[in-house]
């Protein structure tokens, strides 16, 4: 048990900081459009020839530097499919080279990244199916959600009409790591909106004094700390244990801290909070989106609780 | 970094498991394995006494002192394993995690060979004489008096809220000797042997379950100066030190998701349909306690590399209690219209999680510390 970077992992962290200073970033973000973004394909080239994106070794169960890797992209709040090449990736028998959408089985409708995607992960109860080329084209969708999504007018129903054929892989593997991704991807964007916050209240001033020396927003703020920390810790741990039980109480956790650092960053920031020019918009409405995707991907609460105790209802 | 568990910790922990599951079953049910009632604490005495024969009720204390110097992590699974099940060592947990180290560190040779041996054999309780009625969160302002006279002092005063008051042998007591000082100047710490003339004792009756509370009210008591812990007037540096681990020293979290576990059994025992809505709230509590495990993890990484004290600990006790609290909920989901029968264990867990705010220092106490030394947030 250690909680500290070893020399390797603190080598890494550097390294893709420094890109991301360069390519990723708010101000990277704005220029992508924002609350409604083209893909980073320069951002994804990048990571790609500096070999961040291949860090966990394939079939591996500890991808604890993968994990590392995507948190400070999603710290930088980079727009590219990198979570499932990172996390995912590593459990599939062939490599994936370029972007992917991630869906449950069954879904039909807005999938991040669908409009800019080679292939469409399935993940079903049964199997995981891959989709490449797509079907037809996919129209993308307005969320302004701080991501791309497109529309899949398709379902995939398991009988390969869609071109869809099975992988050789356990769904139940292939999902807990869609819900490490997910998990760790949302504690990036907290981490950022949290940080941003506290900055904001910090310098922000109200009756002669800055709002953040008020007990109330204080006890706001620590309670949004503890919150994505323990989310930070238990993604982390799941990275590198590997199991599904560990996977599902990540996104659970992560979950449950969104519901707290959502409606609280927003209302400390006040109205800044709502405008398009304040950057804490760009991290926060993510969350939403990631929360949104992880509910579609099994209810990962109600996953946890029937996985520990075989309930059946 | 890394979560693994070594070889040593694994071992450790399976060995220490086959322990519990000989010894409890024949004894941890019904008023036993309710954590401060009487039968509790009066068991506790045979189950510290056989840890103490393993050499696991104070296997962190140095060699010359009985233990043999684990590591913290091997106290942390020690601790999760005790508290999984209900904390079988009773009050006893407090003697070996810091009124033991605090003896060994501030104590005079007497004092150590005096109370120390009890405490390694297990059969020993203390109760820790800190809240009065009017310094409870602001613990610094306490009044209780002591002055001296030779080489005994006269202590006056009263406190309250202390659990195994009624049932101590002694009482880590923290008197004030120097009423002009400034708050957290002035504070001592005396080592008193229960019972002991001009000392009441009255229990107040609680809703926490059946746990007591008691008053401890002294008159004209008279306490050696010899049984003084450390210096005159340091005793806040004294407690500050002992207690500074502390906050993570009882994994509460273990307990809630034992309790969790206890419920969600028993609704299946008696084929009882657990829905949707209560799976759900499961789910979220059991991620909370998880998350309290390992933000006291972190804590407990920090002791074992010997990095001072940090506002980590703060986090991880805010989420203990966050997460006894989604624990009650959970058993409410569950038990529902059960909930009613005083002897549901969805009863006891609202009761239970009720104290986990207050006991061990308030939340919001914790919360200021986190906004001001985590996150940097300006002083009022």
């Amino acid at each position: 048990m250690d909680f500290h970077l070893n020399d390797d992992q603190s080598a890494v962290h550097g390294a893709v900081s420094t890109l991301l200073a360069r390519h990723a970033g708010p101000t990277r973000l704005r220029a992508l459009g924002g609350d409604q973004p083209t893909y980073d394909h320069d951002l994804e080239r990048q990571l790609e020839a500096a070999g961040f994106l291949d860090i966990a070794e394939h079939g591996s169960t500890n991808r604890l530097d993968a994990a590392l890797v995507q948190e400070a992209i999603s710290m930088a709040l980079g727009t590219a499919a990198t979570s499932s090449r990172l996390l995912i990736a590593p459990s599939l028998p062939e490599a994936i080279k370029g972007p992917v959408s991630v869906v449950a089985g069954g879904h039909s409708g807005p999938a991040r990244f669908a409009a800019d995607a080679i292939a469409v992960i399935v993940i079903g109860d049964r199997d995981v199916r891959f989709v490449a080329p797509l079907p037809a084209p996919v129209e993308r969708v307005t969320s302004r959600l701080g991501w791309p999504v497109g529309q899949l007018d398709f379902v995939v129903n398991g009988n390969g009409s869609n071109g869809d054929v099975m992988i050789d892989v356990d769904p139940e593997e292939v999902r807990a790591w869609a819900r490490v991704a997910l998990a760790i991807e949302m504690v990036g964007a907290m981490r950022f909106a949290t940080d941003l916050t506290v900055g904001y209240v910090t310098e922000r001033k109200q009756f002669n004094r800055a709002i953040g020396s008020f007990q109330a927003i204080q006890h706001g703020l620590a309670e949004c700390a503890v919150a994505v920390e323990g989310s930070r810790w238990l993604a982390l741990e799941a990275a590198h244990n590997g199991t599904a039980q560990a996977a599902a109480v990540a996104l659970t956790h992560a979950i449950q801290a969104s519901k707290v650092v959502f409606p609280r960053t927003h209302q400390y920031c006040g109205a800044m909070g709502f405008t398009q020019e304040f950057d804490l918009h760009l991290a926060t409405m993510r969350v939403v989106a990631l929360r949104a995707e992880g509910e579609a991907l099994g209810r990962p609460g109600m996953a946890l609780a029937r996985q520990r105790w075989a309930l059946s209802s | 970094m890394e979560f693994g568990w070594d070889e040593e910790h694994s071992a450790y922990r399976a060995e220490l498991v086959t322990f519990l599951e000989d010894e409890l079953p024949a004894h941890w049910h019904g008023e036993t394995a309710i954590l401060g009632s009487k039968a509790n604490t009066k068991y506790s005495r045979r189950f510290a006494g056989l840890l103490a024969e393993r050499g696991w009720l104070t296997p962190h204390w140095p060699a010359e002192y009985g233990g043999y110097d684990a590591s913290p992590w091997m106290l942390a699974v020690l601790g999760e394993e005790l508290w999984s099940r209900g904390e079988p060592r009773g009050p006893q947990y407090m003697n070996a995690n810091w009124i033991g180290p605090s003896i060994m560190a501030n104590g005079t040779a007497e004092q150590q060979a005096r109370y120390l041996p009890p405490i390694s054999r297990g059969d020993v309780i203390w109760c820790q004489g800190f809240s009065e009625p009017d310094a409870g969160t602001d613990l610094a302002s306490l009044r209780t008096r002591a002055e001296r006279d030779g080489d005994v002092y006269i202590v006056n005063g009263t406190k309250i809220w202390t659990s195994y008051g009624d049932v101590a042998e002694h009482c880590y007591l923290l008197v004030r000797t120097d009423s002009e000082a400034e708050s957290h100047r002035g504070i001592t710490v005396l080592l008193v042997d229960m019972p002991t003339p001009g000392l009441e004792i009255a229990t107040i009756p609680g809703v926490v379950g059946d746990h007591s509370f008691n008053e401890l009210v002294f008159t004209d008591v008279r306490i050696p100066v010899a049984n003084r812990l450390g210096e005159e007037n340091e005793g806040w540096t004294v407690v500050r030190e002992a207690l500074s681990y502390e906050r993570v020293g009882s994994p509460r979290w273990a307990r809630a998701a034992y309790l969790l576990n206890e419920t969600i059994q028993a609704a299946n025992a008696e084929g009882r349909t657990i829905d949707a809505v209560a799976i759900e709230a499961i789910g979220v509590a059991t991620a909370a306690c998880e998350a309290a495990r390992i933000l006291s993890y972190r804590v407990i990484d920090e002791r074992a590399r010997n990095i001072p004290p940090s506002p980590n600990g703060n986090l991880a006790r805010v989420a203990m209690v966050q997460a006894e609290r989604l624990v009650a909920e959970a058993c409410l989901a569950i038990d529902a219209g059960h909930t009613l029968t005083y002897k549901s264990s969805s009863n006891y867990q609202f009761r239970k999680a009720l104290a986990a705010g207050v006991a061990a220092g308030a939340y919001e106490v914790q919360l200021n510390l986190i906004s001001r030394l985590h996150l940097g947030l300006p002083k009022g």
